[in-house]
């Protein structure tokens, strides 16, 4: 076939359609050079904040009744419920970030660090403790860490990940508050130490440990709210936790848990973003 | 009246209020002022809840659950290891909290149950497997319900031993076999408990956790104070 000027433009600029493309497009998965596995995570959003506890109905046989609740309480505990009923807020993630696959472990850590923290390490745990999760790391530590990684590999930008990255990535496109026989089936909970990241069911997008192991601290100062605001706090005593630990349960084990720290610092580490390539 | 007979009047009258408010035991250090919660903090991280409605009301710390459904933790925020604790409690019935002995930062701990009708006065473990547990199986014969009730708690050693007094009378004493504190602490922070009753959304739970707290429910501290032991 004989080859016109216009096809040999057209060509040459699907050709470079293609490459910028190319630069542009994101790997679904990053190792780095430390071997922190990343997931790429892309923009979109979700209601935070939303609050709707659920209250007793009298029973029509009132000698069902096995809660204690006199006829006044019944209507009391809907008065509150609805009084204290909060409609959250819509956050926007606007643009693609990586994020930890798993927990930074021990071994992770001190590679980075060299130095171990933890408390659950060595002949603490009956298994490979460099598994683990890091842990007994303040806030502070946190942010140590992050700007080392950043110096020990410069072609990218780590750093926590902000409140709403977390919780957008912990629920996976999960729009309610998750219930408690997925919490059982994903995260590590109701064991005397950490446990090695990675042994229960990821979420949708392929994470896990987002529940239980360790409470993760993510960039945010705390509000002293039961959830976030839509903008958080320029300041604070203390910083965010999400996700609850080994010594938590069904009840704060979920996506929307705004906890705080200190903690008890032996069941507190991190879990890093990498931001994606502009 | 003359003098003689008023100066009686008072001095009954006064007698009356001092056992009606009952009184910190001697050589006891006050843990609560009676005004504010200075010495105090919530605990953020424990599952019971980060926001729950703790404040001093007529010389009492009160507890309650804020917003519905969430309740929380008091912690003192000094740690101790070998201690006796005393404090007075009037507690609402159908709200079940607790006593926190060693607690941690996010309310692991020893626990004295408070809980009416029920269970008040046993030793359960909060977030804690407890080795050794205990019932107040004499508690009948001394509890004053919906009024004051003096508890007396001596907690001593790194394996602890525990033994716990209602309005004076000895209920049980318990010699744990190991320490059970998964990070192994020998410390630890004086914790009062109102108990969660409601998920943050419905459709979650496999239960119903209602009956945990009655709403409009407290618990009521007063004349708590320490003694720290060798």
């Amino acid at each position: 076939m004989k080859m016109t000027f216009k096809s040999h433009f057209a060509m040459a600029a699907c050709l470079w359609l293609l490459s910028v493309a190319g630069s542009f497009a994101q790997d679904s998965t990053f190792t780095n050079s430390v071997g922190m596995q990343f997931i790429l995570i892309h923009p979109g959003s979700f209601v935070m904040g939303r609050f709707e506890p659920p209250f007793p109905k009298p029973p029509s046989d009132a000698s069902k009744n096995n809660n204690g609740y006199r006829k006044t309480d019944y209507a009391l505990a809907e008065e509150f419920a609805k009084r204290d009923a909060l409609p959250g807020f819509t956050a926007n993630i606007s643009k693609s970030f990586y994020i930890g696959k798993f927990e930074v472990t021990q071994g992770q850590w001190k590679k980075v660090m060299g130095n171990n923290p933890s408390a659950f390490q060595g002949n603490k745990v009956a298994d490979n403790a460099n598994e683990h999760p890091v842990e007994n790391i303040s806030w502070e530590d946190a942010q140590k860490f992050v700007a080392k990684l950043n110096l020990l590999d410069k072609s990218r930008k780590y750093r926590l990940p902000t409140e709403q990255e977390w919780e957008y990535a912990a629920r996976a496109g999960a729009t309610g508050d998750i219930p408690w026989s997925q919490i059982q089936q994903s995260a590590q909970l109701g064991s005397r130490t950490t446990n090695k990241v990675g042994q229960k069911k990821s979420n949708a997008w392929g994470l896990y440990d987002m529940l239980g192991n360790v409470w993760e601290w993510v960039q945010d100062y705390y509000n002293e709210k039961i959830f976030a605001d839509s903008v958080s706090p320029v300041s604070g005593k203390v910083h965010v936790l999400k996700g609850a630990s080994f010594t938590g349960d069904v009840k704060n084990a979920t996506y929307m848990t705004h906890a705080a720290g200190p903690g008890n610092g032996w069941d507190v580490g991190i879990r890093v973003v990498m931001e994606a390539n502009e | 009246m003359n003098l003689r007979l008023i100066a009686t009047v008072i001095l009954c009258i006064s007698i009356l209020n001092t056992r009606a408010q009952g009184r910190i035991p001697a050589g006891f250090t006050p843990l609560f002022n009676g005004k504010d919660l200075d010495g105090w903090h919530v605990s953020r991280t424990s599952h019971q809840g980060t926001t729950p409605d703790c404040k001093a009301e007529d010389g009492a710390i009160v507890v309650r659950e804020h917003p519905y459904g969430q309740g929380g933790i008091l912690l003192s925020n000094k740690k101790y290891k070998s201690f006796e604790l005393y404090l007075e409690a009037k507690i609402d019935s159908f709200c079940n909290g607790g006593i926190f002995l060693r607690s941690t930062e996010s309310g692991q701990a020893y626990q004295i149950e408070l809980s009416e009708p029920g269970g008040t006065g046993s030793l359960f473990g909060e977030m804690l497997r407890v080795s050794k547990t205990a019932n107040a199986t004499k508690r009948a014969g001394v509890w004053k319900a919906n009024d004051w009730n003096s508890f007396r708690i001596r907690m001593t050693g790194d394996t602890p031993t525990i033994t716990l007094w209602i309005n004076e009378v000895q209920m049980w004493q318990v010699k744990e076999p190991v320490n059970d504190f998964i990070a192994g602490a020998t410390t630890g922070m004086i914790g009062l408990q109102a108990h969660w009753s409601a998920t943050f959304e419905p459709g979650v739970a496999s239960f119903d956790m209602s009956g945990s707290w009655r709403p409009d429910g407290a618990h009521r501290f007063r004349n708590i104070a320490i003694r720290e032991l060798k």
